[in-house]
């Protein structure tokens, strides 16, 4: 009995070791909820902060590029205000300003994995919430996973659980952006229908089907059209807008969706 | 003989060199260099096996929290741990073990590059196969885990250049 138990005190660490092994690889693939997913990630408030620490440092050596950026943005949508007043009715601009914008800041990105995730620096206190569509004055980025209370996670175009309802930009060709890993600036477009007349050089957009973005945010322009063998879909590869590697401000569009539309989709269920 | 502070101090180094350096360089857009490993290289053969694994674990978790990936440098990290001395014998000769830290000086510079390449591959060949369950293409994770471990393993070298001349031991 005694030398039973020396044995066990000896080799104690073999038992420590498959506990921690048990205790990571039940992390590893057990996580498979994305809700919980934002506790042990960076959405959880401490390593949320740490990031942001480090982030307000890099945030002033891109102060120049951010502010061009800025400025840009700022003339576009001064044109767009001058074309409002000129030709559109009050009764569509009420409708608009149901969509709103969060501005927030990218504090954590990674493009180079296979399943990318990047962090946000606003919350749900902020309004910020699940499914909600991140993009920039150059075009879409993601949509949000997670939601902590001062941080998000956000699933960018670049992981492969990813898919943007997206069309080819004065058509209604439709299909599904979607990314499989690899190259950080080429993502495809798929299911869009066999006949569609679509070009290298066509500009593709977000569709608006969904609450999760507006309607025409720039999201890429064609670079290859694939004919597939099935003979009822293209496979359009589609240079990315934004360069997912160097994000500072982004919009969070925040939509609320009239409960009628919700009502319906519920009854359909 | 490394005491607690100094261990620690190695811990939030090469945690912070990890997080905010080493984590956003993708090579190719594929290879990345894992330099914490470095904590697990320096364990001394005065320490105790579940010390060993504890502070592999705790090293893998936190760097798991910044990553994004759950579990996954934790459960590579405490594997390495766990088979470290046992490396380490291979390298050495016996009667030399009694007494070690693993370095140039105290193995000679060829088993002790030997000794990083054996661990570095060790780890990356857990951390990419772990990574990429359900596995896809056997030949994409090859080429991670060859590139990777260069990488790795240059770093490794730059480090051991470094605290060997200065004299102070990180």
């Amino acid at each position: 009995m005694r030398s039973l138990l020396d044995y066990l005190v000896k080799y104690s660490y073999v038992f420590l070791f498959i506990l921690l092994e048990i205790l990571s690889l039940v992390l590893l693939f057990g996580f498979n909820d994305r809700q919980k997913l934002a506790f042990v990630t960076s959405a959880n408030s401490v390593s949320g902060s740490i990031y942001e620490l480090f982030s307000n440092v890099d945030v002033y050596f891109n102060l120049r590029r951010e502010n061009t950026l800025l400025v840009e943005e700022n003339a576009r949508l001064r044109s767009m205000l001058y074309e409002l007043t000129d030709s559109q009715t009050v009764d569509s601009a009420r409708n608009m300003s149901r969509d709103g914008v969060i501005a927030a800041r990218v504090i954590d990105n990674s493009v180079r994995k296979d399943d990318n995730y990047m962090t946000v620096n606003k919350g749900s206190y902020d309004g910020v919430g699940k499914g909600m569509g991140v993009y920039n004055s150059t075009g879409v980025i993601g949509v949000i996973m997670a939601s902590g209370k001062s941080y998000s996670v956000v699933m960018p175009i670049l992981n492969g659980n990813t898919s943007i309802s997206s069309k080819i930009k004065g058509t209604d060709n439709f299909g599904f952006l979607e990314w499989s890993g690899g190259d950080p600036y080429t993502a495809q477009l798929k299911d869009v229908p066999y006949h569609s007349n679509v070009e290298v050089g066509d500009t593709v957009v977000t569709t608006g089907f969904s609450s999760v973005f507006p309607e025409n945010i720039t999201i890429g322009t064609v670079a290859d059209v694939q004919r597939l063998s099935n003979g009822y879909t293209l496979k359009i590869l589609v240079s990315l807008a934004v360069d997912m590697s160097d994000l500072g401000w982004v919009y969070i569009h925040s939509k609320t969706v009239d409960p009628e539309i919700i009502d319906l989709q519920q009854q359909l269920k | 003989m490394d005491t607690f502070m100094r261990r620690f101090g190695t811990f939030v180094f090469v945690a912070l060199m990890q997080i905010l350096f080493l984590n956003r360089i993708s090579l190719f857009g594929y290879v990345t260099p894992l330099f914490y490993i470095w904590l697990i290289v320096r364990f001394d053969s005065y320490m105790k096996r579940t010390g060993m694994l504890l502070w592999a674990f705790s090293l893998g978790l936190v760097l798991d929290m910044f990553s994004g990936t759950p579990g996954l440098n934790a459960a590579s990290a405490t594997l390495l741990a766990m088979v470290q001395p046992g490396i380490v014998k291979v390298f050495v000769q016996t009667e030399r073990y009694e007494q070690l830290i693993p370095s140039s000086a105290t193995m000679g510079s060829r088993p002790f590059a030997g000794y990083l390449l054996l661990m570095t591959v060790l780890h990356h060949t857990t951390y990419f196969l772990l990574r990429s369950i359900p596995l896809g293409d056997w030949s994409v994770l090859v080429l991670k885990v060859i590139f990777s471990t260069l990488l790795t393993f240059i770093f490794m070298i730059v480090a051991e250049r470094l605290t060997s001349s200065s004299g102070t031991k990180r």
